[in-house]
């Protein structure tokens, strides 16, 4: 067997890359929101996270894994569709900081309550595949089926949402939602309803990541378990400019390959500095994102 | 038909339209006339529920529209293209046109051919970003995407505005047309007050908000006063 | 009339203070009591006296807020002596806790933008303090104090260099960020910041002997000898408040609001947009700092937990519930944190919760993250808005 697929720099590009679809589907999910409402939303981990707990639930009951995941999604469309309807729409056309008030605080109320109710333990959630890597000639070679069933995950909901805003109907109307919701009243388009889905959506989105993170990271599902990829999912979004969710994710994947190396190379505790780094930098650099064509933005 | 009666809309202080009474009858233009800030944009946009009246009933035909959210006005049939035509630049010029034919019930492929029939310029461009056209190409853009959807009622704001004599001489033409071979009612707002009354057969004149000429496009186009004062038209 | 009126109030005013400081020194010449409460009582007198002069208040607006400074100083030391040593703690943290509120205060009232990670500044300054002190052991408080706000304000302008310069939510993304990555910054400098366990100050930071006797029935977490270092939390943050209520009233505090109101108007009569974000800011983080610092000089020593990301939302918490862009809602701010840790566990046994238990664990992040909520949706302002609005409404129904 070639030596190579064992090598160093191919463990970690694609340890990185493992990493970095989920840092990817985060950026996405908050590029989903952000260009439909104008809002970062802080809660983007912590709403997923919420459902994942819901979702597995069932196990108790003696449900599998695949009725668990249905559950979750669920629960997602639940809470995404309730938070927008009782929670976002008070606060469209406020000051800026008014929804991130408030999305930092719904993000600790859920944390809160969700470590009241389930307590803090890690709880190791149950796997279709397993995750012991497989031998190349001997060496241990970095994907194991988990991984590639995340990969597959990750370019599934990826797909499936170009595909719904490029070529359907629903997609059209929630791109003209977002751009333009006056014009699209006025075209009979339900902007509100539309509104509401997308923030289904993005948390639909959400709790795929999280059931993925919370199975892959041997750190199991505690209310935390999004703190740390939702900043590294911001700072994605951030570097490929928060309106483009191609750049959201090609920067997120980017983002978990360089933390793989930082982490092979320099130590654990370097990689959110680096990235936090990688961030002003780009900043600097290119206010308006990396990834987007027009330097134009609004400033 | 619209039926307006005893309209009156109000930003705070400022009374946008005072007891606006109109009727805009079926198969008919209405042109609605008066200078700027005479309350014509604010007229439409109540219309379409984009505004709430402070007082008075707005109807097409039996039923009553205030009250109403806009987007089910709009899927009443009533179309409009607003003030600055707003078609959406980020979308192809294809794009907004199916956004326009989503909420009818239309055969898409149907309408986009009558589209481009009436506008051929649009299906020569039916890929390209609508942000690109020319400004007389948006403002067809937006009219075929009003009437793709067959609306029964189409709301006009200023679609002159910026174009050159030609173009708009076209546009009313083709405007007229519309009325003529379907049963469409029609409300124009304009401030060219003579392209207007040419093709409209009633005309309603607006200052500050009041109505002050309400009658036959001929007559408010003969009569000297209004004329002079209201549409600045001086021999 | 006026001016009549004004006229007469300074010699009675003067009298009354004279009078009071003849009996106040004759009767207690004793007792250094005696000495401290006649002082407190004149000060608050000619405080009292320059504060009720409206004429003043506008002929010279930096000394009338100098001496309503003065005057809540001294009222607020004055109070201290009469409390018990850990009410005196907790006073103190309030203290330091509302610079670090006004900081915040100032950045969202003067540029509409928002910090996630003050608490990360705070340990900024926290440990700019510990690492001084240590390294140099001859330098005073005050200097060392002043090296943390400059740590601060040098790290502030760092972040805020480049997400000042965006409108929309970078600054507080990035901000969030730097509280997440603050711990494991920390770690990574482990032999400066002394790791998991930080670090103690060299020297217990001992009262100077003129003020021994004043200090008495000390128990920790301030013994005899430290207590007055709520005094010294509460002199500082009043320093920091009159710095504050002038920059608020300056040219530069007013063209700040200006952009926070309108920011294209405000680049078209010619203040330039990022810089006064990123001075904003600045001030902001160097606000925290100082609080940080003080609050590891009242501790007396520094740990890495104290300044997790959960800091940066209590913080954030506190300076919405008390009236964010306000002055008077970081005083409010602080004076809850001062007590919000009794409250919670009132509340605890109050309602018979396992204090053990998850809810109990969980009581703090409820209740500071749904009254973040609240106050968000139904009183953008805090309590100093409501307070406000009520004031005005009130003033409105009476006649004249
Ligand atoms: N959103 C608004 N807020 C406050 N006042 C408004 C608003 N929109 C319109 N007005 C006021 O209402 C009045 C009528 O405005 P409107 O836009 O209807 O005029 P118009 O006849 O369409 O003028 P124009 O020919 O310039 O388009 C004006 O005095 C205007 O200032
Ligand atoms: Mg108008």
């Amino acid at each position: 067997m070639d030596p190579f697929l064992t090598s160093r720099i191919v463990t970690d590009v694609l340890g990185g890359l493992t990493n970095g679809v989920t840092y990817g589907l985060v950026a996405l999910s908050l590029v989903l929101i952000w260009r439909s409402t104008g809002i970062l939303n802080f809660a983007q981990g912590a709403m997923p996270m919420f459902a994942t707990y819901v979702g597995f639930a069932l196990l108790s009951y003696h449900f599998g894994y695949w009725p668990c995941v249905v559950a979750c999604v669920i629960a997602a469309l639940l809470i995404g569709g309730l938070t927008e309807r009782l929670l976002v729409r008070r606060l469209y056309g406020k000051p800026e900081i008014n929804p991130i008030v408030v999305m930092v605080g719904f993000l600790i109320v859920l944390e809160a309550v969700a470590a009241a109710i389930w307590s803090s333990t890690p709880r190791s959630l149950p796997s279709p595949f397993s995750s012991i890597h497989w031998q190349l000639a001997g060496k241990p070679f970095a994907l194991s089926p988990f991984i590639v069933y995340e990969f597959a995950t990750a370019l599934v909901v990826m797909a499936a949402v170009a595909v719904l805003f490029r070529f359907t109907n629903l997609g059209l109307q929630l791109r003209a939602s977002a751009l333009a919701p006056e014009v699209s009243r006025l075209l009979g388009v339900r902007v509100g309803r539309l509104l509401t889905l997308g923030w289904m959506l993005s948390t639909v989105v959400g709790v795929i990541t999280t059931i993925l993170v919370s199975a892959n990271f041997f750190s199991g599902l505690t209310p935390t378990v999004m703190d740390g990829i939702f900043a590294y999912g911001f700072i994605a979004a951030a570097i490929g400019g928060l309106e483009s969710p191609v750049g959201a994710i090609v920067a997120g994947v980017l983002l978990g390959v360089v933390n793989q190396f930082v982490t092979d190379y320099v130590n654990q505790n370097a990689v959110i500095i680096i990235a936090l780094a990688i961030l002003i930098v780009s900043l600097m650099i290119r206010p308006s994102g990396v990834f987007t064509k027009s330097a134009l933005r609004r400033v | 038909m619209i039926t307006i009666e005893g309209l009156t809309v109000s930003f705070g202080a400022v009374q946008a339209l005072r007891n606006v009474s109109l009727v805009a009858e079926t198969g008919k233009i209405t042109a609605v006339l008066g200078a700027n800030g005479a309350g014509k944009t604010t007229l439409l946009r109540t219309i379409s529920g984009l505004k709430e009246p402070k007082t008075g009933t707005i109807r097409l035909d039996d039923q009553s529209l205030v009250h109403k959210r806009t987007e089910d006005i709009a899927r009443l049939g009533i179309g409009h293209v607003p003030e600055g035509r707003g078609v959406i630049g980020e979308f192809t010029v294809e794009e907004n046109l199916r956004l326009g034919a989503m909420m009818a019930k239309v055969n898409l492929s149907r309408g986009l051919d009558e589209q481009y029939e009436l506008f051929p310029v649009l299906g020569e461009r039916r890929k390209q970003h609508a942000a690109k056209l020319s400004g007389g190409e948006r403002q067809m853009l937006a009219m075929a995407r009003a009437l793709i959807a067959k609306p029964s009622v189409l709301l006009l704001d200023e679609p002159s505005l910026g174009l050159a004599p030609l173009v708009t001489a076209q546009l009313m033409h083709t405007i007229q047309s519309l009325c003529e071979t379907s049963d469409l009612t029609v409300i124009l707002v304009e401030q060219n007050a003579t392209s207007a009354l040419r093709i409209a057969h009633h005309a309603v004149v607006l200052h500050v908000g009041k109505v002050v000429a309400n009658d036959t496009a001929s007559l408010v186009a003969a009569d000297e006063n209004l004329r002079q004062y209201y549409l600045g038209l001086v021999e | 009339m006026k001016f009549a009126g004004t006229r007469r109030r300074v010699p009675i005013a003067m009298g009354v203070a004279v009078v009071a400081t003849v009996v106040a020194l004759v009767s207690t010449t004793t007792s250094r009591e005696g000495v401290a409460l006649s002082v407190a009582f004149d000060l608050a007198v000619a405080c009292g006296l320059i504060l009720s002069l409206p004429s003043f208040k506008l002929s010279h607006p930096v000394v009338s807020r100098a001496a309503l400074t003065l005057l809540g100083l001294d009222v607020a030391i004055f109070i201290t002596f009469f409390l018990n040593s850990s009410t005196n703690f907790n006073l103190a943290t309030g203290a330091a806790m509302s610079i670090v509120l006004l900081g915040l205060s100032f950045l969202t009232g003067a540029s509409g933008q928002i910090s996630l990670g003050n608490g990360a500044f705070m340990g900024v300054g926290a440990f700019a303090m510990a690492i001084w002190a240590n390294h140099h052991t001859t330098t005073p408080i005050v200097a060392t104090l002043l090296i943390a706000v400059v740590c601060g304000a040098l790290v502030g302008l760092l972040l805020g260099l480049p997400a000042t310069r965006l409108r929309g939510p970078y600054l507080a993304g990035m901000t969030l960020a730097f509280a997440v990555a603050f711990t494991f910054i920390l770690s990574t400098f482990s032999s400066w910041t002394g790791g998991d366990s930080g670090l103690q100050l060299p020297t217990a930071a001992i009262a100077p002997r003129w003020l021994d006797g004043f200090f008495h029935a000390g128990t920790p977490p301030l013994t005899t000898t430290t207590l007055y270092l709520t005094d010294v939390a509460i002199i500082v943050a009043g320093v920091a408040f009159f710095f504050m209520a002038n920059l608020f009233a300056s040219r530069t505090g007013r063209s700040m609001r200006l952009i926070r109101d309108n920011d294209v108007a405000a680049e078209l009569v010619g203040v330039s947009l990022p810089r006064t974000r990123v001075v904003a800011f600045i001030v902001s983080s160097a606000y925290a700092a100082l609080g940080g610092a003080l609050l590891t000089l009242i501790d007396n020593s520094v740990s890495p937990p104290t300044y997790s990301f959960a800091l940066s939302v209590t913080i954030l918490s506190l300076i919405v519930i008390g009236g964010i862009g306000t002055i008077s809602g970081a005083l409010i701010g602080g004076v809850i944190y001062a007590f919000s840790t009794n409250v919670i566990s009132w509340i605890t046994t109050q309602t018979g919760l396992n204090p053990q238990g998850n809810l109990a664990s969980q009581l703090n992040g409820i209740i500071f993250g749904g009254l973040l909520i609240l106050t968000m949706l139904f009183a953008p302002f805090g309590i100093t808005g409501a307070a406000r609005s009520l004031w005005h409404r009130l003033r409105a129904r009476s006649p004249g």
